[in-house]
């Protein structure tokens, strides 16, 4: 008896300790001091603890989670030291994301509200999924594997990563461009930085497209399985992901696959295009463990093969594409420590591309006729990247800590039809390393109740050389200059300034100051063929750095049901790098150009985007974007640069059932490129679609109906290489079955 | 005890001793040349032996010798040749230098020949030679060779002069491989059959050039060669793959451009 009286006696203890430990506050909008409901309260790996009742009621325990991140969409998402709060917490409201970065679900059904910038519309692969996003254009070099240009910069002006990872493409020619990594079954959410203004974090000011793949979430047994069907291009898919965690919350893991390929597409009239079928397979696997100490570790593992992908407006076609990704990311417990880390992250990835031209009439091209011309490429990329947050100057600072090395390998071999011709081998590129190290801070300080300043700031340090001898003397001979490893340290910063002009309309204007050293291929390229102007391009080691002054200008309305955004921007390039003509070993065959700084570019453009929630059942999403692109120095436009362009979206939704009709369409692109590329003008175009979606089974099941290109017109868009058009009329059908998802 | 003491001791000063006379006769010896063995003479008690870097062959040659009397190096006051081609017809030499002491391998002399025509139907050729000792012994004697036909020679004849004959020999690269190559030329004309002196006042026009079948093809980048004296023209020729290549070599002389010749090789791709 008295043992059990001493049990009762500590369990009560323990329990009125524990109650203690907990606190109750709650969450209101600083405006209005309306409680805000559903707002997630997160940990400071991003975790999610508990979320807002109706009342803005939330528990947390200080002593667990000694600080707090509570996010509400509408709100400026805000941190907190738990032990220092009162009973009431507040928000303030915002219309616009202070860092700048366009955060684009990969779900659409998770944010059905006028802050979801989300564009309604289902999408069979990532390519047209980045191509709905205003800004962002994409370049086709036939049906797979597009490559993302944001506000006409693409490659080596932009970062394009995974989760945060560099990750190299293998091909020289392009043909292989990391967002065919991620499948949209895999696809969290993509962030995309126009401006660059987060300089802390991506490291040198360029536009940003981070990918972020999907994580495990704590939560019971899910499942979900999709097919897909396409004609006339007899496309087809099968996904699959399903994901846990254990009871005690202590393993999630999730995995994903997905297997899909297509035959060749047909453009408008039923024109078939030769050599745009493709075969895919894609699997992932990430796994999370808590720690008892609240540290956790996630593992991420992408895997992606890729056969027989057909590029018709290029000289060969992929056999195999190989991707290999990995990723072991630490995430610290909270601490008070005055200097802190959030995440370490160690990550490995290697990129093989091999393609051919064996299936091709090699014997009547134009160019590098009467031979074949089988092409390998790779890179292997090893990185770090630390983060945390530190008190500099009394101010919160975030700081960003990366570093990775990447070597980079490409061959091509020729073969002659004519058995008098002994087989030639050019290597593209050979034992090119390239080392980065960079350190990025972060500061945002809140000037008034209104106005809110960040300031971003970086220091890199760039090296790239090749270590093979014979490689390397071929630019000293091009040169006439004795090679040493390439060494940058470079500098590059932003500040963004908002300005809540009321509840609803904010203003923001953002300064990013960019430093670029030519990326590898502009370095140390050799006898690169470029498709858009049919030169043959050699690397200069001894680039000067590129420099760059954008202005960010962005003015947001936003009220319950309706939203209406406006960008403007200006981006000035300095020591701009492209190729110039190397006569002397050109002839009406081959043509070759070498990189250099050839002066200065101008870019000017915008964006409008309007979302209008009509009724509870009707919506209309508008955007438009526009881009003017200059060579300075040759005074006539930069190539690739999209025209005047938008998509309209109409939705109808009553309970079960959704009707969508949009429209794409596109004006004229007359500014064309003739002296730096060869460019030919292109038309406009109108084309509109429609889909039905159905949920069933208590919304387990759902069925998804798309006509696309209904009047089937035959029209290519300025950005596709070639002309290759887009497809004409064709219809998909989804299938889609989830299981134990709410 | 002690015995076993003065033993350990007397074994570690010799083991150190082994080491040092080791080691100091790795610093004393001279490092070897690669050269393979050519032929080899013995002429009154002494042996004299050609070498080559590799074999003869129509074109430059680097020739060592090593002279030898009772398996010692016999020390050379002067040392002259004379490669000789004997024909059905004629007897001819070739453009030559007599060989000096080679400064990286005292034990041997060094000294270039360029050989004009390969071993054959067409004739034989022999290096005569002449030595004389610091004790002022006079060897004299021939060794035999057998030389072998190369791209690296080519010669051309100036129509506007009695068709005088220009050998043009590709002296570097030996290997072209992809990427920067050291491009060197030596010219020699032909005054008499024994006489063919360097020419050194002349303007080399070249073009490298890739034939890629099909009627298509291209040129890579390169420095054209500028006369250095003694015949020799020195430039470079940047490869940019590896294959077949040609390189035209136009021999301007002073108010005479000579037909144009074409060497034709394999760049290797590393």
């Amino acid at each position: 008896m008295y043992r059990f009286y001493t049990t009762l006696l500590v369990f009560f203890a323990a329990s009125v300790a524990l109650s203690a430990q907990s606190k109750t506050l709650t969450l209101l909008d600083q405006n209005t001091h309306f409680p805000i409901a559903n707002a997630h309260v997160l940990d400071p790996s991003g975790t999610v603890i508990t979320t807002t009742d109706e009342a803005g009621l939330f528990r947390v325990n200080p002593e667990r989670n000694s600080r707090i991140t509570i996010r509400s969409m509408g709100y400026l998402s805000s941190t907190f030291e738990t032990a220092g709060l009162d009973e009431v917490v507040f928000l303030i409201p915002v219309v616009f994301e202070m860092d700048k970065e366009l955060i684009i679900e990969g779900n659409a059904e998770k944010n059905n509200n006028i802050h979801a910038y989300q564009h309604h519309a289902t999408h069979q692969d990532m390519d047209r999924f980045l191509d709905n996003i205003d800004g962002v254009s994409m370049i086709q070099r036939g049906a797979f594997a597009w490559e993302p240009a944001v506000r006409g910069q693409s490659d080596q002006r932009m970062n394009l990563v995974i989760d945060g990872m560099a990750v190299f493409k293998a091909c020289v020619d392009k043909m292989d461009p990391i967002t065919s990594y991620v499948e949209v079954n895999n696809l969290s959410k993509v962030k995309v930085d126009k401006s660059g203004s987060n300089v802390a974090e991506n490291g040198n000011g360029n536009a940003t497209v981070n990918i972020i793949t999907q994580k495990a979430g704590y939560e019971p047994f899910e499942m979900n399985l999709e097919t897909t069907f396409q004609a006339p291009n007899q496309y087809q898919a099968y996904r699959l992901h399903a994901s846990g965690s254990d009871s005690r919350n202590i393993h999630a893991l999730r995995f994903s696959g997905s297997y899909k390929s297509s035959g060749n597409i047909h453009a408008g009239n039923s024109t078939e295009i030769e050599n745009t079928q493709f075969e895919k397979l894609n699997l992932n696997l990430y796994y999370r463990y808590n720690l008892a100490s609240n540290h956790s570790l996630e593992l991420n593992y992408i895997t992606d093969k890729a056969y027989d992908v057909g590029y018709p407006a290029l000289l060969m076609d992929a056999t195999q594409a190989l991707a290999d990704i990995g990723r072991l990311q630490f995430n610290f417990a909270d601490n008070q420590q005055p200097f802190r880390f959030t995440t370490a992250v160690l990550y490995a990835n290697t990129i093989r591309h091999s393609m051919d031209d064996y299936g091709r009439d090699v014997a009547n091209r134009s160019v590098m006729r009467g031979m074949y011309m089988p092409m390998y490429g790779e890179t292997r990329t090893f990185g770090a990247k630390l983060n945390g947050e530190a008190k500099i100057i009394r101010h919160d600072t975030k700081w960003f800590f990366d570093a990775f090395t990447s070597e980079a390998f490409g061959d091509m071999k020729m073969e002659s039809l004519d058995p008098t011709i002994a087989d030639m081998l050019v290597y593209n590129m050979d034992e090119v390393h390239t080392r980065n190290i960079s350190l990025g801070l972060r500061q945002q300080l809140q000037l008034s109740q209104k106005l809110n300043l960040k300031l971003d700031k970086s220091v890199r340090f760039k090296s790239v050389q090749t270590t093979s001898e014979n490689y390397a003397s071929f630019f000293e001979g091009l040169y006439n200059r004795e090679l040493n490893p390439r060494n940058r340290v470079l500098l590059s910063g932003s500040g963004s300034l908002l300005w809540m002009i009321n509840n609803n309309w904010s203003l923001s204007n953002t300064l990013v100051y960019s430093e670029r050293m030519g990326n590898h291929m502009e370095l140390f390229g050799h006898y690169v063929y470029n498709y858009t102007d049919g030169f043959f391009y050699d690397g200069n080691p001894w680039l000067d750095t590129e420099r760059t002054i954008n202005i960010d200008l962005n003015s947001t309305w936003k009220t319950d049901n309706h939203s209406l955004s406006v960008s403007v921007f200006t981006k000035r390039f300095f020591n701009y790098i492209d190729g110039i003509v190397s006569e002397d070993v050109s002839n009406n065959d081959f043509q070759f150009k070498q990189y250099a700084n050839v002066g200065g570019a101008l870019m000017m453009g915008g964006e409008l985007r309007t979302i209008n929630n009509i009724s509870s059942k009707f919506r209309l999403e508008n955007r438009i974007s526009y881009l003017y692109a200059q060579n300075i120095e040759l005074n006539e436009p930069l190539p690739l640069i999209p025209p005047l362009h938008g998509s309209f979206l109409f939705t109808y939704t009553n309970r079960n059932n959704l009707v969508g009709f949009n429209l794409d369409w596109a004006a004229s692109q007359n500014r064309i490129a003739t002296v730096s590329s060869i460019e030919d003008k292109t038309d406009g175009f109108l084309v509109a679609g429609i889909n039905f979606q159905r949920k069933w089974l208590n919304n387990n099941l759902v069925t998804i109906l798309e006509l696309n290109n209904l009047t089937d017109h035959y029209y290519h868009q300025h950005t596709s290489i070639g002309n290759i058009p887009q497809q004409g009329f064709n219809v998909m059908l989804t299938l889609r079955y989830s299981y134990g998802q709410k | 005890m002690k015995k076993l003491y003065l033993v350990l001791r007397s074994t570690t000063m010799l083991t150190i001793l082994l080491l040092l006379a080791v080691s100091c006769k790795d610093t004393d010896s001279t490092p070897d040349l690669e050269v393979i063995p050519i032929n080899s003479v013995t002429v009154d008690g002494v042996t004299v032996s050609l070498f080559a870097d590799k074999e003869i062959e129509t074109g430059a040659n680097d020739l060592y010798w090593k002279v030898e009397e009772n398996g010692n190096s016999v020390e050379i006051k002067s040392f002259s040749i004379t490669p000789l081609m004997e024909m059905a017809t004629m007897t001819h030499s070739t453009p030559y230098k007599n060989p000096v002491l080679f400064e990286e391998n005292e034990n041997y002399h060094h000294n270039m020949a360029v050989f004009i025509m390969p071993s054959g139907e067409m004739g034989t050729w022999a290096i005569s030679f002449e030595i004389e000792t610091m004790t002022g012994k006079i060897i004299t004697g021939e060794v035999p060779i057998e030389v072998n036909s190369s791209w690296k020679l080519t010669s051309v004849r100036d129509a506007n002069n009695d068709n005088k004959v220009y050998f043009i020999t590709w002296l570097s690269p030996q290997k072209p491989v992809s990427g920067n190559n050291d491009l060197m030329f030596m010219v020699h004309t032909r005054e008499t059959m024994m006489s063919f002196p360097a020419v050194s006042n002349a303007e080399l026009v070249v073009y490298p050039y890739m034939d890629m079948g099909g009627g298509q093809g291209h040129s890579t980048d390169f420095t054209a060669p500028v006369a250095m004296g003694e015949g020799m023209y020195e430039g470079d020729i940047n490869y940019s793959m590896s294959g077949v290549w040609t390189t035209s070599v136009q021999i301007v002389m002073a108010n005479d451009t000579l037909p144009e010749a074409v060497f034709e090789y394999s760049v290797l791709a590393k």
